[in-house]
């Protein structure tokens, strides 16, 4: 599944001056977010600290994945990296990227720096600044282009994200490091089918007033998902039945759409069905009766391998005064026994006192 | 660790989206392998909060002959790798520095259908339990999550398995004396997943159901087939899915593992006995010699040799430890619920699709 947004203008990426021996591709670079790279974005900003920097916006670094050709990169990741911003001057606390780099890169080593992000969608000249730092050859991405992802965080309003690419531009050379051409480039946000499972139960924690919500279980979450199922084809077959009744106006595409999806309805023999539903519910019951088998049996042997069994201790007490150098020769026997309690032949020998190690010395006082 | 603290347990766990997220995407991406990470947060008021998750570094095997199992078993003992505890404890350094809950929580793990109970998650859980008791242990199972609903379990030692782990001694023994049977080993906690309030906004953008009853209706199919409609997360269609037979069969591997494991176990046992019934009538057979050889020498009236020598000469078998067992058994039963869980649904399913192709 992915979100996309509708209607993009490519612009032709601009070109960077190219190096002997790579030949920079001019083609449409597009920015596959995934939902946790947003996520941490968005934990990040909830996070920053107002009191020691008087920006509104904090900054990190995007990690993942670029495709061969150069013209898709997939962000996979984020880290925050500290940094202070004010009027005149920005700091970005460099040697803490560095390492944070080589910590994220240690974990997931096919992953490389992308580019960073930030939390406001303003462009200004500290903008360009950071952005040529990601971009250039020994700190950066180069030769690829460091993507800068903006994303809104405001308070109350929606939350937008936007993504750009970088070419040098300067009106002279003493203010190249300050300046560059940011260019939009289309991004998508990406779920993969496995993140589905967990995007649905953080999206159940989105619709509850506090925020969260338990992990339902497997039968929970088939009810829900049935309700939403049958609610839907009320809905539409509430609509059919309207226009039936000529009570609003009927849509082609809609009664094609409808058409189609019920010739997809299986026309199948009632005996078959029958006869695969028949097999396939005692597959699962006999499965579901095996285990069950199963763990009693284990949970029975785990019992008998540790229970002390009643009657025999007592007995083997009333031996152990009677002829106490004999003992240890006793128990062994009644060891063997013991555990066979799984095979049906443990019962017979009369147990024995397990609580005592043979090796104690008593039998030799 | 102070008293006081140890006497108010968490009682449930509170993770947040991002972590779940990170989990999930870890774990899947590196499936079938097994996937590890730490988690950072903090305790409060009885919930652990878990607000972070980072991956441990994988340790690339392919330079020995790569081995599927070996970087399983490998990831699998990561948390408790001494390389992995310095990678954690600078992580969560650097973590810190940009105001993340800065405390080690425990860590997390992949799963495949509930397979995770074995002496290498008890390992790293003990590892971390060890030093703070606020730990816990997320699971997270990649092939039933792809079944439908998400499966994150969070799971700590009990205080009284922790005992006897430090002992080290599963013998029957002390197993008899400290009551603990395989029921007690592991501590589920209940888990909640928690949004922080940017992030329920965020998630109220993706696609959720059109909320205006009236739609623009469509020009032409084409429409329809360009636009398909965004289907909402939650609550997922994915858990109507109707394929039983990849579980079924999986479950019965690992059923059929568990045995071999149990039988294994069971064959371990009966050695020991027979062996210590062989060295314990040796024993019988000494202490008789020795009792007539003094006996014979009383009469000679020569002092008596000491009678308790065959403590030296014979050595009794260590008793093998009933750890394995007792966690193969906590498996089994882990199965079997999980297979009453999804017999459940299952039916529930199959029934609706019966009763849909064939009307009354």
């Amino acid at each position: 599944m992915a979100v996309d947004q509708e209607h993009f203008v490519h612009l032709a990426r601009p070109l960077a001056p190219s190096v002997l021996g790579f030949s920079a591709s001019s083609a449409p670079l597009t920015v596959n977010i995934q939902p946790q790279a947003i996520f941490s974005i968005i934990d990040h900003a909830v996070r920053r600290d107002l009191r020691d920097t008087n920006s509104a916006r904090v900054i990190g670094a995007l990690v993942g994945v670029r495709s061969e050709d150069g013209s898709e990169v997939e962000v996979r990741q984020t880290f925050a990296i500290p940094h202070t911003e004010n009027e005149d001057q920005v700091e970005v606390d460099v040697e803490y990227q560095k390492n944070m780099l080589a910590l994220t890169l240690r974990a997931s080593p096919r992953e490389t720096l992308l580019g960073w992000y930030t939390t406001s969608h303003e462009l200004n000249s500290f903008s360009a600044l950071i952005q040529n730092f990601f971009a250039s050859p020994d700190t950066g991405t180069f030769p690829h282009p460091a993507v800068h992802l903006t994303i809104s965080t405001e308070a109350g309003t929606a939350i937008e994200t936007k993504t750009y690419i970088s070419a040098p531009v300067a009106v002279n050379a003493e203010r190249a490091a300050e300046s560059c051409l940011f260019i939009e480039v289309p991004r998508k946000l990406l779920f993969t089918d496995a993140e589905r499972a967990g995007l649905g139960s953080v999206s159940a924690a989105a619709q509850n007033e506090d925020r969260s919500a338990p992990i339902a279980s497997d039968i929970e979450g088939l009810a829900q998902a049935l309700e939403t199922v049958s609610d839907l084809l009320e809905r539409v077959s509430g609509y059919v039945g309207e226009v039936l009744d000529e009570e609003r106006d009927g849509s082609h595409a809609l009664g094609q759409l409808l058409m189609n999806a019920l010739s997809l309805a299986p026309k199948v023999d009632p005996s078959a069905i029958e006869h695969d539903f028949n097999n396939h519910i005692q597959d699962v019951l006999m499965v579901s009766y095996l285990a069950n088998t199963i763990r009693t049996q284990i949970d029975l042997a785990q019992r008998l391998a540790t229970a002390p069994l009643a009657a025999g201790e007592k007995e083997a007490g009333d031996r152990k005064e009677g002829e106490d150098g004999k003992d240890g020769k006793q128990e062994g026997g009644n060891r063997g026994g013991k555990r066979g309690g799984r095979g049906g032949r443990g019962g017979g020998r009369g147990g024995g006192d397990r609580s005592r190690e043979p090796r104690e010395p008593r039998e030799t006082e | 660790m102070a008293d006081s603290q140890k006497d108010v347990p968490f009682k449930s766990v509170q993770v947040e989206a991002l972590v779940v997220m990170k989990v999930v995407k870890h774990c899947s991406s590196s499936f079938p392998t097994t996937a590890t990470g730490s988690i950072v947060g903090m305790d409060s008021n009885g919930v652990l909060e878990v607000t972070n998750a980072f991956p441990f570094p994988t340790i690339d095997v392919s330079n020995t002959d790569s081995h599927q199992n070996d970087a399983s078993s490998l990831a699998a003992a990561a948390p408790r790798a001494k390389a992995n505890i310095a990678y954690q404890n600078e992580m969560i350094r650097h973590l810190k520095e940009v105001n993340v809950d800065a405390n080690n929580v425990g860590w997390y793990t992949s799963a495949t259908m509930g397979n995770f109970i074995n002496l290498s998650f008890v390992e790293n859980q003990y590892h971390y339990q060890r030093e703070n008791d606020k730990t816990v242990a997320l699971v997270h199972d990649v092939s039933r999550s792809s079944q439908g609903s998400l499966s994150l379990r969070a799971f700590k030692l009990s205080p009284s398995f922790m005992a006897a782990y430090k002992e080290g001694k599963f013998t029957t023994d002390s197993l008899q004396k400290s009551k603990l049977t395989f029921k007690d080993v592991l501590i589920e906690v209940p888990v909640v997943v928690h949004n922080s309030h940017l992030l329920t906004s965020f998630l109220h953008q993706i696609p959720a159901l059109p909320d205006t009853p009236e739609v623009p209706l469509p020009a032409s199919l084409d429409d329809i087939q360009r636009d398909p409609v965004k289907i909402p997360a939650h609550p997922s269609f994915d858990a109507l899915d109707l394929s039983i037979d990849p579980f079924l069969e999986k479950t019965c591997d690992l059923l059929l593992d568990s045995i071999e494991a149990h039988y294994t176990d069971l064959n371990n046992h009966q050695y020991y006995q027979r062996q210590l019934a062989r060295e314990q009538s040796k024993i019988t057979q000494w202490q008789a010699k020795r009792k007539a050889e003094n006996a014979a020498r009383v009469a000679a009236k020569q002092t008596p040799l000491p009678e308790d020598e065959w403590q030296r000469l014979f050595k009794l078998p260590q008793e093998p430890s009933r750890l394995e067992g007792m966690l193969n058994a906590r498996q089994v039963e882990q199965y079997s619920k999980q297979v009453d869980g999804f017999t459940a649904n299952i039916t529930a399913k199959m029934f609706a699709v019966r009763g849909n192709l064939l009307p009354e």
